[in-house]
């Protein structure tokens, strides 16, 4: 009978326990509901809606019974074999030389901090957040007055004279698109990825070299597999903003170009009488993203079931 | 027709205005696509209180408009004393006069409030949601006023306030889009041209060519068009000797698109910063607005040369021109003040002030090109940037088409866009 209470006072104990810790989670749960789950709706609704007659604007439709699918149709023609289909291509590419960059630049950068000595690391770091304290549009608005025609970096070229008078950075050059992607996006990536390194325990390494690895191996055999999930975390974190990315083509390009799926989003949803048209385009950005984050969600879930089993 | 049009570089001012950096965080505020798309989402009502056939209101040069009005909105009595204030006035950033703003508190004794927007369509989603609220509209385009009227969002101007009146450009006393000024006085003047560097490129070479010059390929990579689906699609229209600019033709619309596409193998721009990247070398020449130079002075390099900027327009008979407009809020609760400060705009002595801040020509018969020269308020190179009653006249409308038309022109534009 006591061991039917004892049990009976431990499964109430644990239920409420997971209460309370449920609780935990209860701020999260708000908060995605308010800022995520709700405007995602309203977006579906926008996307799924009629247009105004009078004022032009999408009246969203909230009832998905009587949802109009035309300008998701008039958006997926447009991207799989329309006029659309560049832009969405050159996006990715964008994204993924960016991505490429992060992680030829960050990943070294990301290692040397977490591997540095603490009192050395605390400045590494504050110099590494020290961009954060000047907004995103700042930074590319800097950039904008080194490459321009008369900006730091022309008349440098042009004082040393090898490259024979100004070039024209700032009108429809990938490159400095790129560039300025990958700069404004590398401390989101660097950090991340700072944190997965500095967790991994240096005896795995330090075994690897007293059974004879060398620096390499010990690398490829033991940091890179351990710091993959932290470099899909970085690459997740640093992508999907990358993606609805307009601002730093209009800045450091405005050409057509170069011009990224985010341009075509803004100007639908703030420059034109088809809000809908863009709140399409944002669902068909969104599903692509899902797609990728459902590889890293896999990978995740594949890597910790991977150590469980060790 | 959205007009993302940047009006707020007066001379003396540093390069990033602050309207520039309204805008510009206003953009990083849309950054997340869902989080724009839900701020339109939530901006969205049924329009079912909205009188039907607000398409009918749109006024074209051929077809005048007489805007309705409306029994239960008649606007204020004759004879009333002005409000305490403070007068709430909506506006682009920096595109009126501080101290125009400031000699109104004065002579009133009242303070004066200015919120601003970015865009026109942006203004009339954020008037109707009520997420703007004010007395008047100090700068807002005849392309989205009808809908205001439609809505009645906007209230009929009692002339008796209006002493300045006759002031007004005789072109603009009975304009197309509100005949007999019922709901609206004019603001400011603008044409489309080209702003270019008159050293980088010949003078004659642009006189010659015109429009066409920015599908020479000489000058990849130094061109740019401003970001305004109808403006640019006209430039594409008016290089091939279309003068109908509002053509409803689908076949016309699509060639103007394709047109346009060309340019994208030439790099270009698509922006409104023709009034600094002009000046600075960025771009050599550029669709532009006719104020754009002039606000250029102060953007050129501290050796630069005023006489280096130069403002091509069209002959009349193909000009694009525009003019934007002063309206009273329904739901104003400073109306007569309001109508005081429209009068006091259509001051002279006061629009030359505000000229001097705008840098955008007064809608004024007085403030001439031959008189804003004179006061050296603009120099004579670019006299071009400033436009006679005859051009404001017989120049060319590019005005609001029903959506399913707009569309056309929307779709277009976005696939040059797209690159």
């Amino acid at each position: 009978m006591n061991e039917i209470t004892a049990t009976a006072k431990g499964v109430r104990h644990k239920q409420q326990s997971t209460r309370f810790w449920a609780l935990f989670a209860a701020p999260g749960t708000a908060w995605l509901l308010a800022l995520f789950v709700v405007p995602f709706y309203a977006v579906l609704a926008l996307a799924f809606g009629h247009p105004d007659p009078i004022f032009g604007s999408a009246i969203p439709e909230w009832n998905p019974l009587k949802w109009d699918a035309t300008a998701l149709r008039d958006a997926l023609s447009r991207i799989f074999g329309g006029d659309l289909g560049t832009v969405v291509i050159r996006t990715f590419t964008y994204v993924g030389i960016t991505l490429v960059i992060c992680i030829l630049v960050g990943y070294p950068v990301a290692y040397y901090v977490a591997r540095s000595a603490r009192k050395s690391r605390g400045i590494i770091l504050t110099a590494l957040v020290l961009p954060f304290w000047i907004s995103y549009l700042m930074r590319m608005l800097a950039w904008v007055n080194l490459l321009a025609p008369d900006g730091m970096v022309n008349r440098f070229l042009d004082w040393i004279g090898i490259f024979g008078g100004p070039k024209n950075f700032l009108s429809g050059n990938a490159v400095t698109v790129i560039i300025g992607l990958a700069y404004g996006y590398i401390p989101f990536f660097i950090l991340p990825l700072y944190a997965s390194l500095e967790r991994m325990d240096v005896r795995l390494i330090e075994a690897a070299r007293d059974l004879g690895a060398s620096r390499a191996r010990a690398f490829w055999r033991i940091t890179w597999p351990l710091s993959r999930q932290g470099l899909m975390a970085a690459s997740v974190i640093t992508v999907l903003p990358m993606f609805g990315d307009y601002y730093t083509n209009g800045y450091l390009s405005g050409s057509p170009n170069t011009s990224m799926i985010g341009n075509q989003i803004e100007y639908y949803l703030h420059g034109s009488t088809s809000p809908q048209t863009g709140a399409a385009l944002v669902i068909v950005l969104s599903v692509l993203l899902v797609i990728l984050m459902a590889y890293y969600l896999v990978s995740t879930a594949r890597a910790a079931s991977s150590v469980a089993l060790r | 027709m959205v007009r993302f049009i940047d009006k707020n570089h007066s001379m003396g001012m540093p390069s990033l205005s602050r309207r520039q950096f309204l805008i510009r965080s206003a953009a990083g505020a849309a950054l997340i696509p869902s989080f724009a798309a839900l701020l339109a989402a939530c901006g969205s009502s049924s329009s079912s209180s909205t009188p039907a056939g607000p398409e009918a209101l749109i006024g074209t040069p051929t077809k005048p408009v007489k805007l309705p009005i409306y029994t239960d909105n008649k606007g204020i009595a004759a004879g009333l004393k002005p409000e305490a204030g403070p007068l709430k006035i909506l506006n682009y950033a920096d595109y009126v006069s501080p101290d125009l703003v400031k000699a109104f508190e004065a002579k009133f004794n009242t303070k004066v409030e200015i919120t601003t927007f970015d865009a026109d369509t942006d203004l009339v989603e954020k008037v109707r949601t009520g997420a703007l609220t004010g007395d008047m509209i100090l700068s807002s385009s005849y392309d989205t006023h009808y809908k205001l009227v439609a809505a009645k969002l906007v209230q009929p101007l009692n002339r008796s306030y209006i002493t300045n009146f006759a002031n007004i450009l005789p072109a603009l006393q009975d304009p197309f889009y509100d005949s007999g000024s019922q709901y609206t006085v004019p603001y400011t003047l603008y044409a489309l041209g080209l702003s270019y560097r008159n050293d980088l490129i010949d003078p004659k070479i642009v006189d010659a060519k015109g429009w066409d010059v920015l599908w020479d390929p000489a000058y990849k990579g130094k061109i740019s068009i401003l970001n305004n689906d109808r403006e640019s699609m006209a430039v594409a229209l008016l290089r091939k000797g279309i003068t109908d600019l509002n053509t409803t033709d689908p076949a016309v619309i699509a060639q103007a698109g394709a047109d346009l596409k060309q340019l994208v193998a030439s790099n270009v721009k698509v922006t409104i910063d023709v009034y600094k990247n002009v000046p600075t070398g960025t771009t050599t020449i550029g669709e532009s607005y006719s104020g754009d130079m002039i606000n250029g002075v102060s953007q050129l390099p501290t050796d630069g040369d005023p006489k280096t900027l130069s403002f091509w327009k069209p002959t009349t008979d193909k000009l694009p021109v525009n003019n934007d407009l002063q309206t009273v809020l329904k739901s104003a609760a400073n109306p007569v003040l309001a109508h005081e400060f429209i009068n006091f705009i259509l001051d002279n002595e006061n629009a030359f002030t505000n000229f001097t801040f705008v840098g955008y020509q007064p809608a004024l018969a007085a403030t001439t090109a031959d008189e804003i020269i004179k006061r050296n308020l603009a120099p004579e190179t670019l006299r071009t940037c400033l436009l006679t009653n005859d051009e404001v006249a017989k120049g060319l409308r590019i005005h609001a088409l029903p959506l399913a038309q707009a569309k056309l022109y929307e779709s277009a534009y976005s696939s040059f866009t797209a690159g």
